[in-house]
C-alpha cells in the first residue's frame, strides 16, 4: 500500500493534497454532528484509567477507543479511499473555486471573496489606455464625474482663495488711499499731532522748531544732572557704608589673626587715617576729589596688594613623625650646646638683666634634666630659651657656691680638649698593646674585654687618680656605701661641669670612659640619652652603624663595670634601661653582640672547668650580663638566638662546676632563680635547676653512711657534695635575706660562709626558689615524680632541730604544697585501659532527587545529551506511529480491495446465474416444444 | 600454530633462573650494602607492623554481621498521595492543600505525610538501624503502593524535601543514589510478605488491639531465630488490619503515635541486643 501510495502521490498535482485536506475537514466534522445523532454503542465506550490521581482532569478520560477508530477509518474514506478510486483515472475534476477549500466560510462569504477578486482582477488590469469596453466605461464615467466633482471643488477652493486675496488687497488699497490722504492733508494738521507723529516717526525731527529743539535738549541736560548728583549721593552713601565695615572688620579678631602683625600696624595706620581723609573729605569741595581719590586708594591698594603676597591660610602643624621629633631633639640640643659653647667663650655679657628672676625656676630645670629619653619631644616646645638660661645661670651660681673646691678646670669642660687628652691617653694605650680602634667591630671589643681591658682599665683608673683627685674621692666614697653614694652622687651633679648637649658618639670604650666617668649615675644616662637622641637611627641612615658601635661599646662598659671589684651597682641599674631601649632598636646586632658573648664565655668555662684548681663558677660580670639578656630578649621563646644558648649555658654551670665553697653555693642558687624567672612564662622544664637545689638539700641533712638512694641521686650530678654545707649545727633565731653582692664581694675563705647565718639565709632562698618551681610545674603530668624526692628530701631537712622557726614553716608550706599537687595529680591519673573502638554506624547515602519534579522531564545535567535523548524519543515515537498509520492504511485498502472484489463476484456470480436461467429458460422452452412455432401454434 | 603454553612457561622458567643466576652473581659482586639495605627495611617493616599494632591495643572482636539477629518494620497506610494542584503534581499534605482537598470533597486530616516523615526518621535514626540491625524497610501506602527503603538512606531532614523525594518515588517509581545506580527506594509489587523471610514472626501494633504488653519482655521473649516484623500504621486515623499477622499487640495503654511507638520498638530492641 505504501507503494501505491507512492505512486499516486507523485502523480496528483501538488494543490490536491491541500485540497483534500480541505474538504476532509468539514466532512469530518460534519460526521461528528452526524454520529453523534446516531451513536454506535461501541464509540461510547470511554478507556479506564489505571490510576486515579486526584485533580488531574483524567487523561485517559478524553480517550474513546471506539470512537477513535471510527474516525480513522472515516478519515481513510475520505482521502485514501479517494485516491485509490482516482489511481486509474486519466483525468479528473479538480475544484478551484474562490474560498471552496475554506470550509469556514458561508456561502454569502464566498460570494463576497469571489466579489473581490473580480474587482482585483479589473483594477490590476494595464488597460487603462485602452479603448474601453462597456463595462470600463462605466468605471471611467465614475472616475470622471469623481474627477469632476472633485475639480470642482478644487474650483471652488481657488475661487474662494481668490475672494479672500482680493480683499486683503482692498483693505491694502483703502489703507493706501488713506496713507496718500493723511499725506496729503499733514501740512494743516496741528502741532501736538506731528509730535505724535515725530514720536512714532524719526524722520518728522526735522520739522521741529528751533526752539522746540533747544527746549528738549535744555530737559535732557538737566534730567542727566539729576541723574548724576543722585548717583554721586548713592556712591558716597556706599563709600561711607564700606569704610564703616572695613573699620569694623579691622578691628575685629578674625583680620588680625589672619594677617601679619607689620600688615596690621600698617592697617592700624590706615585706619587712624581714614577718618581724618573722611573729615578731611566733607570739607573739601567737590573740585578736589579727584585728589582725593587717588590719595586714599593708594594705601589701601598697597595694603591690599601686600595682603595678597602674604601666605594665604596655614594649616596647623600636622603630626610629627618619630623621624622628625628625633630631627626636632637633635636640632635642640645642638642648638643648646651652641649657646653653651658661647657661654663658654664670652663670659658674661648679659646675664645682668636674666639674673633676678631665676632662683625660683630651679627645681623646674632639675626636673628637666632627669626626663628620659621617651619624653624628648614632648616637653620640650615651650620655653627652651627660657630654661637654658636660667640653667646655665643656676650652674654659675653654684660654681660659685662650690668655689672653694675648684677642683674643675673649665676648658676640660669642653668635650674637644677632653677628648683629646683621651686620644692621647688611648695612643699610648694603642701602643702598650691595646687593640682599640677607631672602628667599633664586634671582634675588636669582644676579644679585648676581659684579660686586657680589665687591666688597662685598671691602668687607666689609676692615671685617672692620678690625673684628678676629685674622682678619686668619688671613688673611695663609693665604696663605703649605697646611702652616702646616692649623697655624693647628688653633691657631685652641682659640682661637676655640666654635660655637653651635643656628644659625639663614642668610638670605643676609652672615649666613653673619658665621658662619663666622674659623672653621676643621673648624668650617664642623660648622656646616653643625649647621644642617643643626637645620633637617632631614624634620623639617617648611617647613624644605625654609629650607634650599633656605640651599643657594643656601651655592653662593654657594662662588662667592666661588672668586673670591677668595688662594685657600683648604681650605675649598672642605671645602664640597664638605655642598653634595653637599644637592644630594641638594632635588635639583631644586639643578638650578634650577646651570641659572641656567650661563645666566648662558654669556651673560657670549658677551659676552666679542665683545671682542678680553678673555680669554673661564673664571674658576677658573666652573671650580670645573663641577667640584662634575660631581661632584654624573650625568654619564653621557643628557641631564641640568644636566649637558648644562655639557658643552655646556666644549665652546663648548673651540672658541671663542682661546689667547693660557700660562694658557689651562692651563685649556683642565683642560677637557680634565674632559671626559674627564664623558665616562668614558658613553663618549660629545667631538670638542672631542680638537681642543682635537691643538691643543696642534701647537703643540708646529715648524711648517714648506707644511704643508697641518695647516692643514686649522685649520677646525675659530675660531683658529690661530700661536705654538708648547709647543715644547721647551731640554733639560729633570725634568718637575714642574702645580700648577694655583698657575699660575692668576699673572699671564698670568708669565714661567714661556714656560719649557720649564711646556711639558714641559703637555706630560704633555697625554699623560695623551690616555692617558685613547684608554682611553676604544677601544670605538668609528671609532676609527682618530679617533686616528691624533693619533698622526702624536704622532710629530712626538716628533721633537723636548728632550723629556725620562719624557715620551718616556709619548708613545711612548700612540703604541704607538693603534697597538694601530687595528690590533684594522682586523682587524675587512671590506669592503663583497653582501647575502646567506637562501633562504625553503616555508610548512609543520599538519594538522588529533584526539588521540583516534573515527570517526563530529562534531569540530566548535561543539555546537549538531555536534547539529543528527547530528540530520538521523539523521532522514534514519530516513527512508530508513522507505521501504525501505513499499516492501517494497508489494511483499510486491502479491506477496500476486497470489497470490491467481493462486489464484483457477487456480481459475476449475478450474471453468471442470470445468463444461466435464461439459458435454462430457453432450454426448458426448446425441450418442451414451446419454442419458436409451438408458442404460435400454441396460440 | 601457537605454541603450548607449558613449553612457553618452561623455556621462560629456564631463562629465568639464568638471569637469576648471573643476578646472584652481580649481587655477591655488590657485596653486603643490599643486605644491610634489605635488613633495614626489614626491620622499618616490622617496626611498621608494630606501629600498626601500637594503636590497637586489641579492642572485642567483631562478631560476624550475617549471623546477627535483624528486625523488619512495615509502615502501614502511609498517607502519600499524589495531587495535581494546579498544573504541579504534588505530594498532598493537610496544611498547603486543605482548600484544594476540600473542593475534591476530600477529608484533609488524612493527608499526613508527615507522620511517614517522623516514623522513618525514627526507624532509621535510631541505633538499630546504624549498627546494622535493620534488615529492611517497607512502607505501603493508603492507596497500596508498595515500596522498600533501604536502610543506608540518608532520608530527607525537612517535610519539604521529604514531600519532593516521595513525589518522584511515586512518580518515577525508584529512586537511586547520587552517586551509582544503586537503588535506595524502590516501588515493588505487592504483597509484602513476599519478601519477608521464611521464619518470620509478623507483629501487628495497634491501640486497639486487647493484648497489652511489656515491649521489653515480649522483646525479649521473642527466639533470635524468627526474624521479628513489626507492622506499624503510619496514618492519622484508623487502624491496620491483622489479617496477616501473627500477633497483633498493643505497647500502650495510650494511643501512641507512630514515631513514639517505633522509638519503643527500637529501645527494646537495642537493650535486648546490647546496642548502645
Amino acid at each position: 500500500m505504501a507503494k501505491a501510495r507512492d505512486k499516486s502521490k507523485p502523480s496528483a498535482p501538488p494543490k490536491k493534497k491541500g485540497k483534500k485536506r480541505g474538504v476532509n475537514g468539514p466532512a469530518v466534522a460534519a460526521m461528528k454532528s452526524s454520529k453523534a445523532s446516531k451513536p454506535n454503542p461501541f464509540e461510547t465506550i470511554w478507556s479506564r484509567s489505571k490510576f486515579s490521581i486526584i485533580g488531574r482532569r483524567g487523561k485517559g478520560d478524553e480517550r474513546r477507543v471506539g470512537r477513535a477508530r471510527s474516525q480513522a477509518i472515516e478519515k481513510r474514506n475520505k482521502s485514501l479511499l479517494k485516491e485509490y478510486e482516482e489511481s486509474g483515472k486519466s483525468s479528473k475534476f479538480i475544484d478551484r473555486r474562490i474560498g471552496e477549500k475554506d470550509d469556514t466560510l458561508q456561502d454569502f462569504d464566498k460570494a463576497i471573496l469571489r466579489m473581490q477578486r473580480q474587482r482585483q482582477l479589473k483594477l490590476k488590469r494595464s488597460s487603462k489606455f485602452n479603448l474601453p469596453d462597456e463595462e470600463d466605461d462605466d468605471d471611467d464615467d465614475d472616475d470622471s464625474a469623481f474627477n469632476q466633482s472633485h475639480s470642482l471643488s478644487a474650483k471652488d477652493d481657488f475661487e474662494d482663495n481668490v475672494s479672500l486675496d482680493d480683499e486683503d488687497e482692498a483693505e491694502e488699497y483703502i489703507r493706501l488711499s488713506n496713507v496718500a490722504d493723511s499725506s496729503k492733508h499733514f501740512p494743516s494738521r496741528d502741532m501736538n499731532d506731528s509730535l505724535e507723529t515725530s514720536s512714532q516717526d524719526g524722520n518728522e525731527n526735522t520739522h521741529k522748531t528751533k526752539k522746540q529743539v533747544m527746549m528738549e535738549i535744555i530737559q535732557k541736560s538737566k534730567f542727566y544732572k539729576e541723574q548724576k548728583a543722585k548717583d554721586k549721593e548713592e556712591d558716597r552713601h556706599l563709600m561711607e557704608k564700606l569704610d564703616e565695615d572695613f573699620r569694623s572688620l579691622a578691628q575685629s579678631e578674625a583680620l588680625r589673626s589672619l594677617t601679619q602683625p607689620t600688615k596690621m600696624n600698617a592697617l592700624k595706620a590706615l585706619l587712624n587715617k581714614n577718618p581724618t581723609g573722611k573729615t578731611s573729605k566733607e570739607e573739601k569741595t567737590t573740585v578736589d576729589k579727584e585728589l582725593f581719590k587717588k590719595e586714599q586708594p593708594d594705601a589701601y591698594d598697597k595694603l591690599v596688594k601686600e595682603m595678597l603676597h602674604d601666605i594665604r591660610a596655614r594649616p596647623s602643624d600636622r603630626t610629627k613623625t618619630p623621624e622628625e621629633i628625633a630631627l626636632e631633639e637633635k636640632e635642640r640640643l645642638e642648638l643648646l650646646e651652641e649657646e653653651r659653647k658661647n657661654r663658654m667663650l664670652a663670659a658674661d655679657d648679659s646675664d645682668e638683666g636674666s639674673e633676678g628672676s631665676d632662683n625660683d625656676e630651679m627645681p623646674d630645670i632639675k626636673k628637666r634634666k632627669t626626663l628620659s629619653g621617651d619624653d624628648l619631644g614632648d616637653s620640650f616646645s615651650v620655653g627652651v630659651e627660657t630654661a637654658n638660661k636660667k640653667g646655665w645661670v643656676d650652674d654659675i651660681y653654684e660654681r660659685e657656691d662650690a668655689a672653694g673646691d675648684k677642683n674643675k678646670d673649665v676648658t676640660s669642660e669642653g668635650s674637644d680638649s677632653e677628648e683629646d687628652d683621651r686620644g692621647a691617653d688611648s695612643d699610648e694605650d694603642d701602643s702598650s698593646g691595646n687593640e682599640f680602634d677607631a672602628i667599633p667591630s664586634v671582634k675588636d671589643w669582644e676579644q679585648s674585654d676581659d684579660d686586657d681591658l680589665g687591666t688597662n682599665d685598671e691602668a687607666e683608673l689609676e692615671e685617672k687618680e692620678l690625673n684628678d683627685n676629685d674622682s678619686k674621692g668619688m671613688k673611695v666614697r663609693k665604696m663605703n656605701s649605697d646611702n652616702q653614694k646616692a649623697n655624693v652622687a647628688r653633691r657631685l651633679l652641682s659640682k661637676q661641669e655640666t654635660l655637653p648637649y651635643v656628644i659625639e658618639v663614642p668610638k670605643n670604650l676609652v672615649e666613653l670612659c673619658s665621658l662619663l666617668d666622674n659623672r653621676s649615675d643621673a648624668e650617664v644616662v642623660e648622656a646616653i640619652n643625649r647621644i642617643r637622641a643626637c645620633n637617632s637611627i631614624k634620623l639617617t641612615a648611617e647613624n644605625r652603624w654609629k650607634m650599633q658601635g656605640f651599643y657594643g661599646v656601651l655592653l662593654q662598659y657594662f662588662a667592666t663595670l661588672a668586673s670591677q671589684k668595688p662594685l657600683n651597682i648604681g650605675r649598672i641599674n642605671s645602664l640597664v634601661r638605655p642598653l634595653m631601649e637599644m637592644s630594641g632598636e638594632t635588635p639583631f646586632y644586639a643578638a650578634i653582640c650577646a651570641r659572641e658573648r656567650l661563645s666566648h664565655i662558654r669556651t673560657r668555662f670549658c677551659t676552666d672547668i679542665k683545671l682542678q684548681d680553678k673555680s669554673s663558677w661564673p664571674s658576677l660580670k658573666t652573671l650580670l650580663l645573663l641577667r640584662l639578656w634575660s631581661l632584654v630578649f624573650p625568654c619564653s621563646d621557643f628557641r631564641h638566638a640568644v636566649m637558648t644558648p644562655a639557658t643552655l649555658l646556666m644549665c652546663e654551670y648548673l651540672m658541671r662546676c663542682p661546689i667547693v665553697s660557700g660562694q658557689d653555693i651562692v651563685v649556683g642558687s642565683f642560677l637557680c632563680s634565674m632559671m626559674l624567672n627564664v623558665c616562668k612564662q614558658s613553663q618549660k622544664f629545667c631538670p638542672e635547676a631542680l638537681n642543682f637545689l635537691q643538691v643543696l638539700l642534701i647537703s643540708a641533712i646529715d648524711l648517714k653512711p648506707g644511704r643508697k638512694n641518695l647516692s643514686q641521686m649522685y649520677h646525675t650530678i659530675e660531683l658529690k657534695t661530700t661536705k654538708p654545707w648547709l647543715r644547721i649545727c647551731s640554733q639560729v633565731s633570725v634568718v637575714h635575706a642574702l645580700e648577694f653582692f655583698e657575699v660575692m664581694n668576699m673572699e671564698a675563705e670568708s669565714t661567714y660562709f661556714s656560719s649557720d647565718d649564711f646556711r639558714a639565709s641559703v637555706l630560704a632562698f633555697v625554699a623560695e626558689i623551690l616555692k617558685g618551681f613547684v608554682s611553676i610545674y604544677e601544670g605538668l603530668s609528671s609532676f609527682t615524680e618530679i617533686f616528691s624526692p624533693i619533698s622526702g628530701l624536704l622532710l629530712e631537712v626538716l628533721q633537723n632541730d636548728n632550723i629556725p622557726q620562719s624557715l620551718q614553716n616556709n619548708l613545711e608550706d612548700i612540703v604541704e604544697l607538693i603534697k597538694k599537687k601530687t595528690d590533684e595529680h594522682q586523682k587524675l591519673r587512671q590506669p592503663l585501659q583497653m582501647r575502646k573502638q567506637k562501633p562504625e554506624p553503616i555508610k548512609l547515602l543520599n538519594p538522588k532527587f529533584e526539588e521540583d519534579f516534573v515527570k517526563g522531564r530529562d534531569y540530566d545535567p548535561d543539555r546537549e545529551r538531555a536534547e539529543m535523548k528527547k530528540m530520538k524519543k521523539l523521532l522514534k515515537s514519530e516513527k512508530k506511529g508513522a507505521m501504525r498509520e501505513l499499516r492501517k492504511d494497508n489494511h483499510y485498502l486491502f479491506q477496500v480491495k476486497q470489497r470490491d472484489r467481493v462486489r464484483e463476484e457477487e456480481e459475476r456470480t449475478e450474471k453468471y446465474g442470470k445468463a444461466m436461467a435464461f439459458l435454462q429458460e430457453q432450454e426448458h422452452a426448446f425441450k418442451s416444444g414451446q419454442l419458436g412455432k409451438g408458442r404460435k401454434r400454441r396460440r | 600454530m601457537v605454541r603450548p603454553y607449558a613449553v612457553k612457561g618452561r623455556k621462560h622458567k629456564k631463562r629465568k633462573m639464568e638471569r637469576r643466576e648471573e643476578a646472584v652473581e652481580e649481587e655477591v659482586v655488590r657485596g653486603g650494602e643490599e643486605e644491610a639495605e634489605e635488613v633495614a627495611a626489614e626491620n622499618e617493616k616490622k617496626v611498621d607492623a608494630v606501629l600498626d599494632e601500637l594503636p590497637g591495643i586489641p579492642s572485642v572482636a567483631p562478631v560476624e554481621k550475617s549471623k546477627q539477629p535483624k528486625v523488619i518494620f512495615i509502615l502501614e497506610k502511609a498517607s502519600l498521595e499524589i495531587g495535581k494542584v494546579g498544573k504541579n503534581f504534588q505530594l498532598l499534605n493537610s496544611d498547603d492543600h486543605g482548600n484544594f482537598l476540600r473542593k475534591q470533597n476530600l477529608n484533609p486530616a488524612d493527608y499526613r505525610p508527615d507522620i511517614v516523615h517522623h516514623a522513618l526518621l525514627a526507624i532509621l535514626d535510631s541505633p538499630l538501624t546504624k549498627a546494622g540491625r535493620l534488615q529492611a524497610l517497607y512502607v505501603r501506602t493508603e492507596k497500596g503502593v508498595l515500596f522498600e527503603v533501604k536502610p543506608n538512606v540518608r532520608m530527607p531532614r525537612t517535610i519539604k524535601r521529604f514531600s519532593g523525594l516521595m513525589l518522584q518515588l511515586l512518580q518515577k517509581l525508584s529512586i537511586t543514589t547520587t552517586g551509582s545506580h544503586d537503588k535506595l527506594l524502590n516501588v515493588i509489587k505487592n504483597p509484602v510478605t513476599r519478601y519477608l523471610p521464611v521464619n518470620s514472626r509478623i507483629i501487628g501494633l495497634s491501640y486497639s488491639s486487647e493484648k497489652l504488653v511489656q515491649l521489653k519482655d515480649y522483646v525479649a521473649a521473642a527466639s533470635d531465630d524468627a526474624t521479628l516484623v513489626f507492622v506499624v500504621g503510619a496514618m492519622a486515623h484508623g487502624k491496620i488490619s491483622n489479617e496477616n499477622t501473627d500477633d497483633y499487640i498493643s505497647v500502650s495503654g495510650y494511643p501512641l503515635s507512630a514515631a513514639c511507638c517505633i522509638n519503643r520498638i527500637c529501645t527494646a530492641l537495642e537493650q535486648k541486643w546490647k546496642i548502645l
